[in-house]
């Protein structure tokens, strides 16, 4: 992990190190297991079959547990300790998907003496459809 | 993630008001915890030796805490979600995580649910604080 980058380093309309994830009902029901969240939506195919949504769907906070990684192989610990993330899930992940994570700097801005960098993320799929959508701010240490 | 408390049967989104306080739940968050968690979202193994907890595996305890005190129908999305991380948690913490209901809103078809999220170390220290919304077909 990287520990925390040096202002003179970032730049705005950088990029962010993008990450890529394939998503496995494996990983899905890992996740339920981590998290207690057992809803049949993502661990139940057989439910999931029968919803409109036609099979089951990853976790939106495993989705967006991605993006984190994305933020923090950017920023290090000034993400884990001074991050904020605004996100919108706009469509499910499903079994199979690759998700690709991707980011920017919108701008640096300085309040009260302490630099904030302001980024805009996209979790896509492979087809180019958004799954998350939002922005994070990270407060440099 | 072993949750120590919150025994209660949870009870659907429309008995409760706004301002509703969720009971708290506590989570250890150890060595082995935090290696299933890291499995789970397909981070390296060596994220363990900076001996933090990931920020995301305390919001998803504080959304399983309030998760588990109450229910929607199925149908109901996760439609949005706020996090901000104020303090880092160290691999072996224990954490207690509760929140709110901030805000009930109609939205056409559907009804929103606002949910104010926390988590706080053994100081007391708000760890983590967030905002979640459920979108909830009428």
């Amino acid at each position: 992990m990287n520990e925390k980058p040096k202002l003179s380093d970032i730049h705005q309309g950088d990029s962010l190190p993008s990450v890529v994830k394939h998503v496995t009902q494996q990983e899905i029901n890992l996740y339920a297991e981590a998290s207690g969240d057992f809803n049949p939506i993502h661990i139940d195919e057989a439910f999931a079959a029968k919803t409109p949504l036609g099979g089951t769907i990853a976790h939106g906070m495993l989705i967006l547990a991605y993006a984190s990684e994305m933020m923090t192989k950017a920023f290090g610990k000034s993400w884990l300790e001074g991050g904020k993330l605004s996100v919108r899930f706009k469509a499910p992940a499903r079994p199979q998907d690759t998700i690709t994570v991707s980011g920017k700097i919108d701008s640096i801005e300085s309040i009260e003496g302490i630099p904030y960098v302001n980024c805009s993320l996209e979790c896509c799929n492979q087809n180019g459809e958004v799954v998350i959508t939002g922005g994070a701010v990270v407060k440099l240490q | 993630m072993n949750n120590k408390e919150s025994d209660s049967s949870p009870v659907s989104f429309e008995q409760l008001p706004i301002g509703y306080e969720f009971p708290p739940s506590s989570y250890e968050l150890s060595t082995s915890v935090i290696s299933k968690y890291l499995e789970a979202v397909g981070e390296q193994p060596d994220f363990l030796k900076s001996g933090i907890v990931p920020p995301l595996a305390i919001a998803a305890c504080a959304m399983t805490a309030l998760s588990q005190s109450f229910t929607v129908p199925p149908g109901s999305i996760h439609a949005s979600q706020e996090l901000e991380f104020l303090k880092l948690v160290p691999i072996g913490a224990t954490i207690s995580c509760g929140g709110k209901i901030a805000q009930k809103l109609e939205r056409g078809r559907l009804s929103l649910i606002v949910l104010e999220i926390n988590a706080l170390n053994q100081d007391r220290e708000k760890v983590l604080a967030g905002k979640a919304t459920v979108a909830v077909p009428k």
